[in-house]
């Protein structure tokens, strides 16, 4: 809760009076405000800068340096002021959280000398308001993402290696080749061979002088086949282990087969195999051939060498529909060109302008500044029309790059921020539910302290005194004096929903049996209850079974009325509460339930148990 | 090259005007001055809800605070509040974060109109301070005129089965929905039958101030409540 607010308590205490007339049961005891020191000036002199600011203000936050007991141990008697040996400028934001009671981040500090102010002065960084936040938090991410980097890439050189499994370690040793000697030999051995099966590949297509009897010239390929073969098998042998151990030290097998580079690696070894196969057949060699195209794939496989290619192949993926878009409107470009040149030339004799078709060679080797000057336009129009298309092939290709460079940049960094913002937003949402279930929470956790320190008081005094600040007692007597008016107890969601359960359970049980089987229903309900409550009716008496027996018999026997505390925290809500779902008809056994009490004050105790008697009995009666 | 085309002649002509009036940017035409007005007046209204309270000695003669504890009261309001004022909004916004648990803003908007004594929209620091003088400084008597005020919605003088019932809902909301035993629909009803009971002594159906102040004061209950908020400040 914003301690801005805590100079409203007094407030929010005083205006409880109007809960007063309406009060079902007496409100509980005030606490005792121990004597405040006199609300003073205190000079804070942080490294020469001085700052002056009210007692008060820095004792809103008493689990922080400044607002607690530690800054005496920063006290110079000598000036009477509190010395700091720390960085004013950030100070400035500290001091300024306890007057506004919002954190803000300075976007020209380094964060990490923020943090540390923030660490040193107590205050967590989680409190920072909305309107720095999600600065503050990109640059922590950014921050810790370089550490990371840094540490990665130490933590990669020496992590112990017999902590791994034998497969675990093949498969770093694939992914990341400096981490051992081996490693880095098979990487370099797989590349050595892309890099030959590669260029055997182009090699044989080489023209290598004439046979001996034959008159044109034979490629290399065909020169020395056999020995083209076998560095292409080796190279293939090679693949297909390489594929087959990473196959195996795979940690997620079916994620590796669907990965790109393993779809690469099947294509580049899949024709040597499927040439093996079918050699023979005459039909199907021209396929065949056609098939040994894909042996180019194997360049390919670099990119697990190169970071550079990995990072072209993903922009290029990030970049798609620009791509497309610029494909598409030069398709449109070229169709409307080829059309006019077609139909411009049309008339001249002898033009290559066959068709629209043909026209399109024309526009692309235009538009791209190409110009092979294959096709000429004769015609003064065509002349004229195709100039018109170089201009503008100039315009249509050199516009939309800088647009998708730009809108890749764009698109890429909104998807990033799109992210950071949902991200920030869960937790955002999930710091505003804290806030509000730990201030509920905090109340319910006072409550239960309450009654166990009840127990003994020896102790309690002085933990209650060091644990809750002022304000936090006097906001849960607010509570308990709204609990008190209203009849009604705080409980947690947990509670809440187990006493929904039970009761439609009790419901179904006793829905219709008379009055007199009822306490049987309601001992199943109170004896479950019984069970779940356990923190706060850790001493329920024995008069719990005897009260749910009294409702049942509309008769109120007189309780023994003792100041031992146990039979005081008798509670008496074993009377059913009724069905959080439907009503529940059986009037009788309505009930206005009185809380318990549970607070350490026992003179009060004897009038409200007097009080909460004479409640049942009335209502009862009904 | 569009002109050639033929573009509308006027056009033309309008775009040329255009452009030569760009040049000479005083002889463009005076804009209405009632829209000027206008927007002066809005800037004006959306910076101007200041204010600044009486002196410190008027205030310590209308209220029974001393000088010290109304300037620790006044230098809290004003942090909270820095124009000076509170409005509806921000007084449901601060008194919510009391109830973290429950619906706190139906409960502070019948508060907003008890402070606001003077049905402005606003309460300002003197609006402020008087009640809380009365509740926390007040005879028994005026702290039961304000709590009959806080009840009586529309301040005719009778508090009626509905407003009552009103206001219980209100502050029923302010427990929220996790409570132990399970808040039903028919609470608040059932404990405006009770409190009608008690209060409404001739049964005509509403309470009156003078039922009201004398069956609170025969109940020793709503006494010692009365005074359990003396020393807050």
């Amino acid at each position: 809760m914003a301690a801005g607010v805590a100079a409203w308590l007094p407030f929010a205490r005083a205006a409880a009076i109007g809960w007063m007339p309406v009060a079902s049961a007496p409100m509980p005891v005030p606490p005792k405000d121990k004597r405040r020191a006199k609300d003073g000036l205190i000079v804070l002199n942080v490294s020469g800068t001085k700052f002056q600011t009210w007692r008060n203000t820095l004792e809103r936050y008493p689990d922080t340096l400044l607002g607690s007991t530690e800054r005496d141990f920063f006290y110079h008697e000598e000036s009477n002021e509190y010395f700091f040996d720390r960085d004013p400028d950030i100070f400035r934001h500290i001091l300024n959280f306890y007057r506004t009671g919002k954190l803000h981040y300075p976007r020209h500090e380094c964060i990490s000398a923020y943090d540390e102010e923030l660490a040193f002065f107590g205050i967590i960084p989680e409190i920072i308001g909305d309107c720095c936040y999600e600065e503050y938090k990109d640059r922590r991410r950014e921050n810790q993402e370089r550490i990371q980097d840094d540490e990665e890439i130490d933590q990669s050189n020496d992590m112990v290696q017999q902590d791994m499994t034998f497969r675990e370690s093949m498969w770093r040793a694939f992914e990341n080749p400096h981490t051992s000697t081996m490693a880095l030999v098979f990487y370099y051995v797989t590349g050595f061979f892309i890099a030959v099966s590669v260029l055997a590949n182009v090699v044989e297509t080489v023209p290598c002088g004439t046979a001996p009897n034959r008159v044109k010239e034979v490629s290399c390929g065909e020169r020395y086949a056999l020995a083209f073969f076998c560095l292409d098998t080796a190279c293939v042998m090679i693949f297909t282990v390489e594929y087959l151990l990473r196959l195996l030290a795979a940690p997620s097998r079916y994620k590796f087969v669907k990965s790109v580079m393993s779809i690469i690696d099947v294509v580049a070894i899949m024709p040597y195999y499927i040439g093996l196969v079918m050699t023979d057949n005459e039909d199907v060699s021209g396929a065949f051939v056609t098939l040994r195209v894909f042996r180019v794939f194997r360049i390919f496989k670099f990119s697990r060498h190169s970071a550079g290619l990995r990072i072209l192949g993903y922009t290029l993926k990030s970049c798609a529909s620009e791509l497309g878009f610029l494909l598409f409107s030069l398709t449109m470009a070229i169709i409307i060109f080829a059309t006019v040149m077609f139909y411009a030339e049309k008339g001249s004799s002898g033009s290559k302008f066959t068709s629209i078709p043909a026209a399109f060679w024309y526009t692309i080797v235009t538009m791209t500044t190409l110009g092979y000057g294959d096709m000429v336009p004769k015609t003064i129009i065509g002349k004229i029309f195709g100039s018109i298309c170089s201009l503008s092939g100039v315009l249509v290709i050199a516009l939309p790059v800088p647009v998708i460079v730009s809108n890749f940049s764009r698109i890429y960094h909104q998807s990033q921020r799109a992210e950071k913002r949902r991200a920030q937003k869960k937790t955002r949402l999930a710091r505003i539910r804290a806030v509000k279930s730990g201030g509920a929470n905090a109340y319910l956790q006072y409550k239960r302290n309450g009654l166990l320190i009840d127990a003994d008081e020896e102790a309690g005094q002085a933990l209650v005194c060091k644990t809750n600040p002022t304000f936090d007692i006097q906001h849960h007597h607010l509570l308990h004096c709204l609990e008190k008016t209203t009849n009604h107890e705080f409980v947690d969601e947990k509670t809440y929903e187990e006493s929904c359960m039970e009761v439609s359970m009790v419901k179904q049980t006793s829905r219709s049996s008379s009055i007199s089987s009822s306490p049987h229903g309601l001992t199943c309900c109170s004896r479950r209850k019984r069970k779940s409550f356990n923190v706060p009716n850790s001493n329920m008496s024995v008069g719990l079974q005897g009260s749910v027996q009294e409702l049942s018999t509309i008769q109120i026997r007189e309780r023994p009325i003792s100041n031992s505390r146990s039979s005081l925290n008798a509670k008496f809500e074993e009377t059913v509460p009724l069905n959080c779902d439907q009503p529940y008809i059986t009037a009788a056994v309505i009930s206005m339930p009185t809380p318990p009490v549970t607070t350490p004050e026992g003179d009060e105790s004897a009038s409200s148990t007097d009080y909460s008697q004479a409640n049942i009995v009335r209502v009862s009666a009904l | 090259m569009l002109y050639f085309l033929g573009y509308p002649q006027n056009g033309h002509r309008r775009g040329v005007r255009a452009r030569l009036m760009r040049l000479f940017p005083c002889s463009t035409a005076k804009k209405p001055s009632a829209s000027n007005q206008n927007s002066v007046e809005d800037e004006l209204e959306l910076s101007a809800v200041r204010h600044r309270p009486e002196g410190l000695e008027q205030l310590e003669a209308q209220t029974r605070f001393s000088r010290k504890e109304l300037q620790i009261l006044y230098r809290g309001f004003k942090n909270e509040c820095p124009s000076g004022v509170v409005n509806e909004d921000t007084f449901k916004d601060i008194y919510a974060q009391f109830f973290p648990q429950g619906d706190a803003s139906t409960y502070a908007h019948f508060l907003f109109n008890a402070f606001d004594t003077d049905h402005n929209g606003s309460v300002s620091f003197e609006d402020f301070v008087m009640g809380l003088s009365i509740l926390l400084r007040g005879t028994v008597q005026e702290k039961l005129n304000w709590a009959f005020n806080l009840y009586d919605i529309n301040k005719d003088g009778y508090i009626t089965k509905e407003e009552m019932l009103d206001i219980m809902k209100a502050i029923y909301d302010m427990m929220g929905k996790c409570t132990y035993p399970v808040l039903k629909e028919e609470t608040p009803r059932q404990h405006v039958e009770i409190f009608f009971q008690k209060m409404d002594k001739n049964k005509d159906g509403v309470v009156t101030i003078d039922e009201f102040i004398d069956c609170c004061q025969n109940d020793e209950n709503i006494m010692r409540s009365m005074h359990l908020f003396e020393n807050v400040i």
